[in-house]
């Protein structure tokens, strides 16, 4: 780009240099102080000095709203970038990015973020601290679990997680009350997590513990040695409603099928803490009875009525 | 934040033309066309159609049940479809169970007007 643009331009708001084989933009544009919308779609971006230096302290740093970086070579999020604390729309779709690094969280005005097509493995739980976060897109990467602090990202109304390696979802996310699209397709949602289930029963420890705790045996400091009264009170509570159990170590991990008018069930990653505590047809995920659907309602009957109309809408 | 549809026009009740405008990874459900005849011409960008088996078989629709599905992370796309006669329901299927769910459809402008609901 031309090294006078700012002295030429200086009013200018929205500048598109998409399809035109950059693979750098440069200081020229540090000094547009009213550019709020930059457009680099498809070009060859990615290598290092591909964002200029110093571009959250400069005037287009303070000004930039809307940036898209799409069809680019990025490898990663560039680090230049996330100095950008006014942005509010970011894309980097298409790219090569094979993760999103934790201090994505400093871009605090983000309401849009696209991160569809590229690698990314695994989603940072950092990513949750984004306060205005609406629109999430995640889909055609290579993610398999969603960290359940997503959860907290509580202005989300669309997220899409379609075409990846999920094959279950934290429980949490039936929490996201503002939810109102979710595409899931594309997911080995049912069969994988069959296979993959283990369940390691409980040392003899654990087992003492938790006959103490569920039958509030009384004991006082004096009667144990210290790191036993200390095992004792890191017991959890077993999730399930209608188990009073607690678990130390030992819990297993459920996936609990809620069940959305026969038409679409939803995996959930639930801890219990035992087998005998998951419903009776869980094991056999395939078949949905009336015993699980009750179990269903009475876990998440509000929000799984809501998120039933995120799914089929 | 997914792809709306917009009246243009209703022909006096006897199709409706839309236009579909779709952002980067925008899809639809895998749905029929509840007996009505449908065209499709696309008008900016590319979509992508899956085409999908009835689940029982049933086969009276020769097209049968399609996905269409906008796969560019960086290109939106605009196509223009005809239904005729209009309908304003449709049946999705779960891809995995095959279960079929009737959904109302709205429009998202009419006439060049945002609809509100």
């Amino acid at each position: 780009l031309p090294t006078g643009l700012s002295q030429w331009f200086p009013a200018l708001e929205v500048l598109d240099v998409s399809g035109t084989g950059l693979a750098e933009l440069g200081a020229e544009l540090l000094a547009l102080p009213r550019l709020h919308t930059l457009l680099a779609k498809n070009n060859r971006l990615g290598g290092p000095g591909s964002l200029p230096k110093g571009l959250g302290q400069a005037p287009l740093g303070r000004s930039l709203r809307v940036l898209n970086l799409s069809g680019n070579r990025f490898a990663e999020v560039p680090p230049a970038l996330l100095g950008l604390r006014g942005l509010q729309s970011l894309s980097l779709g298409g790219n090569r990015l094979h993760g999103i690094p934790p201090d994505i969280q400093e871009l605090r005005s983000l309401e849009f973020l696209y991160l569809g097509g590229n690698f990314i493995t695994s989603i940072p739980p950092e990513l949750a601290n984004l306060p205005s976060l609406n629109y999430l897109v995640l889909c055609d990467n290579k993610i398999q679990s969603i960290p359940p602090q997503l959860a907290q990202l509580h202005s989300l109304r669309s997220l899409s997680l379609h075409n990846n390696l999920l094959t279950y979802l934290p429980r949490e996310i039936i929490n996201l009350v503002h939810l109102e699209e979710l595409s899931l397709r594309g997911n080995p949602l049912v069969v994988r997590f069959v296979r993959d289930l283990t369940y390691n029963p409980p040392s003899l420890q654990e087992l003492a513990g938790r006959t103490i705790k569920t039958r509030n045996v009384p004991y006082a400091p004096s009667d144990l040695p210290e790191n036993l009264v200390r095992y004792l009170s890191l017991a959890s509570n077993c999730p399930n409603p209608k188990c009073g159990g607690v678990y130390f170590d030992s819990c297993v991990r459920q996936i609990k099928f809620v069940d959305f008018c026969g038409k679409y069930r939803l995996p959930l990653m639930h801890y219990l803490c035992s087998p005998e505590c998951s419903s009776p047809c869980s094991s056999a995920s395939q078949s949905s009875t009336s015993q699980s659907e009750s179990d269903s309602e009475d876990e998440a009957s509000v929000a799984a009525r809501r998120m039933q109309k995120v799914l089929l809408g | 934040f997914r792809y709306t549809r917009n009246l243009v026009d209703n022909g006096n009740g006897k199709f409706n033309l839309m236009i579909l405008c779709w952002g980067e990874g925008h899809g639809s459900s895998i749905h029929d066309h509840t007996d009505s005849h449908c065209f499709m011409k696309i008008l900016q960008g590319n979509l992508k159609e899956t085409l999908f088996e009835w689940p029982e078989k049933k086969g009276n629709d020769s097209i049968g049940l399609h996905r269409v599905e906008n796969i560019s992370h960086t290109e939106s796309a605009v196509s223009l479809h005809l239904y005729s006669p209009p309908f304003d329901s449709c049946n999705t299927f779960d891809q995995r169970t095959g279960h079929k769910h009737k959904v109302k459809m709205t429009f998202y402008s009419q006439f060049g007007e945002r609809t509100l609901c």
